[in-house]
């Protein structure tokens, strides 16, 4: 019952002492109020017209943006060609959930038709109002604000990246020189025993054939030997990026971009292991 | 009982090859004491699977299906040995692979000229079959690969044969370790250590697997009265001794005895007969270590002889515990058996080569029995070369060992590592002319390689570009 309002609540709560005095003074005065003074509705008046409709919050944003859109409808617009921050607009089932109504599709694209004519609206001439009528709009997170911290280059040359795979961390430290390879103190031999996994650690210089521009200083933990050469791949390639970030395309393609989400399936109880079941016994 | 050949001589099989009596099972068709009833036979009844024993006790097999047969694939088996031998097999060329022109032949002084660094040089034929009597090549190396053996002239290669000529013009006797990470090239380095005092006339000595010495696989014979009791391996040394001569047999034709050895009663001795002859003279392993003794002697005592290399492999074998047990089943250790004290005295520098001559002795980072008084020695010696802090011993470990710190403590280190750009390039020239590198052979490839070898370890090299074609 927020939305509504009451002309009675607008009187006076009177205590017991109150009316004793006020029943003694209007016997004296003959100055008492009758029941209903100032009293305009008998039930309480819904606040808003289209409350007793089936999306009383959505019509009423609604008439709210046609409004505002009539108001302002000759206000100038930014260029397509300008660049804009980019906004997102919640979809329908986002804003089904926020405003709790039963919003239909047809209904929610016609009035973000609206909210995306208004957002065009120049900036810097923006009313208030218009900005806060697109509030409920808008998306509550923004990914555009999610952006990478760029990789420093440091003032020795070197460039951190960090990878992981399985439970493998990685950190690398490339510095331009002449393909020398340190993981753990160790050189890459002795690292890796298998000429697959030293091949995969240093998988991101042999892609971009740069194995003979840079050197490589590595820490990795966790683990077993694949998921650290693995790990080693995706922080070599985050620390060349620091150098080259041009070279992201071939990085991509080569597989050292993208962090590798596979992990070790967990036990499910019932199960013998991640799946498989204990056998059929009869009775 | 071993034989008399070790495993590698297996490469080509022999008919006089002297095998280990083998003990026949004697088959007893019925059991002199049993405490378990006989079970009486039927003649003629169906053969059960299982005995029926008691109600719910069966003995033997029961068949879970018993319609189905098992399938009984009935190939030949290899003979005993021949897997070893297969295994063990040495391979020096092979005919599919290109013909690699224009590089320079080994000669004397080939690898001791700065000139031939970073260069690969072919080994003549000659020198192939000495080394192969040496058994100087390993069934690990690639040799395998390539039409003709050839080899890389490193750095270390040069400083080690300047080094072998000063010791042969001073008269001096040079005693170094081979240390070095795994697959570095430590044996190859003897291996061309043997080729320059092949090809310049020394006499080489090889022992290619110290182990063979000490994991008791050769017979063993107690030396009377000696204190502590000591012992001498009559079958290695006959077999040394055949090696020896066949690889040095011309130059030990060279040179006269110096006195009479008729104390030794080999009748096939000849009076005034040569080195060579009191080498081939031991034909029955009783007469070996004697005959040893007595080359060694004029080898290293007398003067006008050539220099002497001995190289020995595995050398952490030696500076341990034998498996050897003593008649009252102590453990023997290896400097009480005579050809190891031999070796090890050279080494340790209590033998005066008079003729000058080199011990070089490789360690190994794969077959290698921790022996941590050598390790510190060698640390301390490195060190010490390094102009750092030498290691001190650490106080709470029980193991060390007197005797083989005192053996290790006074001889040089040659540290084998990486190997250069340039020197790779080589090499990888090398193999891209055989045909076994498909890839270009340009700065790129090169550092990919080296790189991926942890930093030019040769034999991590071999691995990282050639695996895809060894058998």
């Amino acid at each position: 019952m927020k939305s509504l309002t009451t002309s009675a609540r607008n009187q006076q709560p009177r205590t017991e002492t109150e009316s004793e005095d006020a029943s003694a003074g209007s016997l004296i005065a003959g100055s008492r109020k009758g029941p209903f003074e100032g009293v305009t509705h008998v039930r309480p008046m819904p606040v808003s017209p289209s409350y007793f409709s089936r999306e009383p919050h959505f019509t009423d944003s609604i008439v709210r943006l046609a409004t505002l859109l009539h108001r302002y409808q000759n206000l100038p617009v930014v260029a397509p060609d300008q660049e804009r921050k980019p906004q997102l607009w919640k979809t329908l089932l986002e804003y089904r959930v926020y405003s709790g109504e039963p919003i239909k599709a047809l209904q929610y694209s016609r009035a973000l038709s609206i909210v995306k004519r208004l957002h065009q609206i120049d900036p810097k001439l923006m009313p208030a109002e218009v900005k806060d009528a697109l509030v409920d709009f808008e998306k509550d997170i923004d990914p555009f604000s999610n952006v990478p911290k760029p990789i420093p280059v440091d003032r020795f040359g070197r460039a951190v990246g960090v990878g992981r795979r399985k439970t493998s961390t990685a950190r690398a430290w490339v510095v331009e020189g002449t393909g020398e390879v340190q993981i753990n103190g160790k050189p890459l031999n002795e690292a890796f025993g298998r000429i697959h996994d030293r091949e995969s650690a240093v998988w991101a210089l042999r892609s971009t054939d740069r194995v003979d521009k840079y050197n490589i200083w590595a820490l990795v933990e966790g683990g077993g030997t694949t998921g650290q050469a693995e790990a080693l791949t995706l922080a070599i390639a985050k620390g060349l990026l620091a150098h080259e970030p041009a070279l992201k395309p071939i990085l991509r393609q080569a597989g050292c971009i993208t962090r590798d989400p596979r992990a070790v399936e967990r036990k499910k109880h019932g199960h013998v292991k991640a799946r498989k079941m204990p056998a059929w016994v009869k009775r | 009982m071993a034989s008399v050949h070790c495993s590698r001589g297996l490469t080509v099989p022999r008919s006089s090859l002297r095998l280990a009596p083998r003990i026949t099972p004697i088959i007893a068709w019925t059991a002199p004491f049993s405490t378990t009833p006989a079970v009486s036979k039927v003649a003629g009844a169906p053969k059960k699977a299982f005995q029926v024993i008691g109600r719910h006790i069966r003995r033997g097999k029961v068949a879970q299906n018993s319609k189905k047969k098992p399938q009984i694939v009935r190939a030949k088996k290899p003979q005993p040995g021949q897997r070893k031998a297969f295994r063990k097999r040495i391979q020096l060329s092979n005919n599919n692979a290109a013909v690699v022109d224009g590089l320079p032949v080994l000669e004397a002084e080939t690898m001791a000229n700065k000139e031939n660094l970073c260069r690969m040089v072919g080994l003549p034929d000659k020198l192939v079959d000495q080394l192969r009597a040496l058994e100087a090549f390993k069934p690990t190396q690639f040799w395998g690969l390539f039409r003709k053996p050839h080899m890389l002239v490193r750095t270390e290669t040069v400083s080690l044969m300047e080094r072998l000529n000063e010791a042969a013009t001073q008269k001096q006797t040079l005693r170094t370790v081979l240390t070095g990470g795994k697959n570095s090239g430590k044996s190859l380095m003897l291996l061309q250590a043997m080729s320059h005092g092949l090809l310049n006339e020394w006499v080489v000595i090889n022992i290619p697997e110290a182990q063979d010495l000490v994991n008791a696989n050769t017979e063993y014979s107690p030396i009377p009265n000696s204190s502590p009791l000591q012992f001498f391996q009559p079958a290695y040394c006959l077999a040394l001794l055949q090696k020896i001569a066949k690889a040095n047999g011309e130059v030990l034709k060279q040179y006269k005895l110096s006195k009479d050895y008729s104390e030794l009663q080999l009748i096939h001795l000849p009076e005034d007969g040569t080195l060579y002859d009191l080498a081939a003279a031991a034909k029955e392993a009783e007469f070996a270590w004697p005959v040893v003794q007595a080359l060694w002697h004029e080898l290293t005592a007398v003067p006008g002889r050539p220099p002497v290399l001995v190289t020995i492999d595995g050398l952490s074998h030696l500076m341990k515990q034998s498996a050897y047990r003593d008649p009252s089943f102590h453990i023997v250790h290896a400097h009480d058996l005579t050809l190891v004290r031999l070796l090890v005295d050279a080494l340790a520098g209590n033998t005066a080569f008079a003729n000058g001559g080199a011990v070089l002795a490789g360690t190994s980072r794969s077959n290698a029995p921790r022996s941590p008084s050598m390790d510190l020695a060698l640390a301390q010696v490195a060190a010490e070369k390094a102009g750092e802090v030498a290691p001190s011993p650490d106080p709470y470990r029980r193991d060390y060992d007197a005797r083989v710190y005192e053996a290790v403590r006074n001889v040089d280190v040659l540290e084998v590592n990486g190997i250069s750009k340039l020197e790779a390039r080589a090499v990888m020239e090398y193999w891209a002319a055989s045909g076994v590198l498909r890839s270009q052979v340009n700065e790129t490839t090169v550092t990919e390689k080296w790189s991926l070898s942890g930093h030019g370890i040769l034999g991590e090299m071999e691995r990282a570009a050639l695996e895809n074609s060894r058998l």
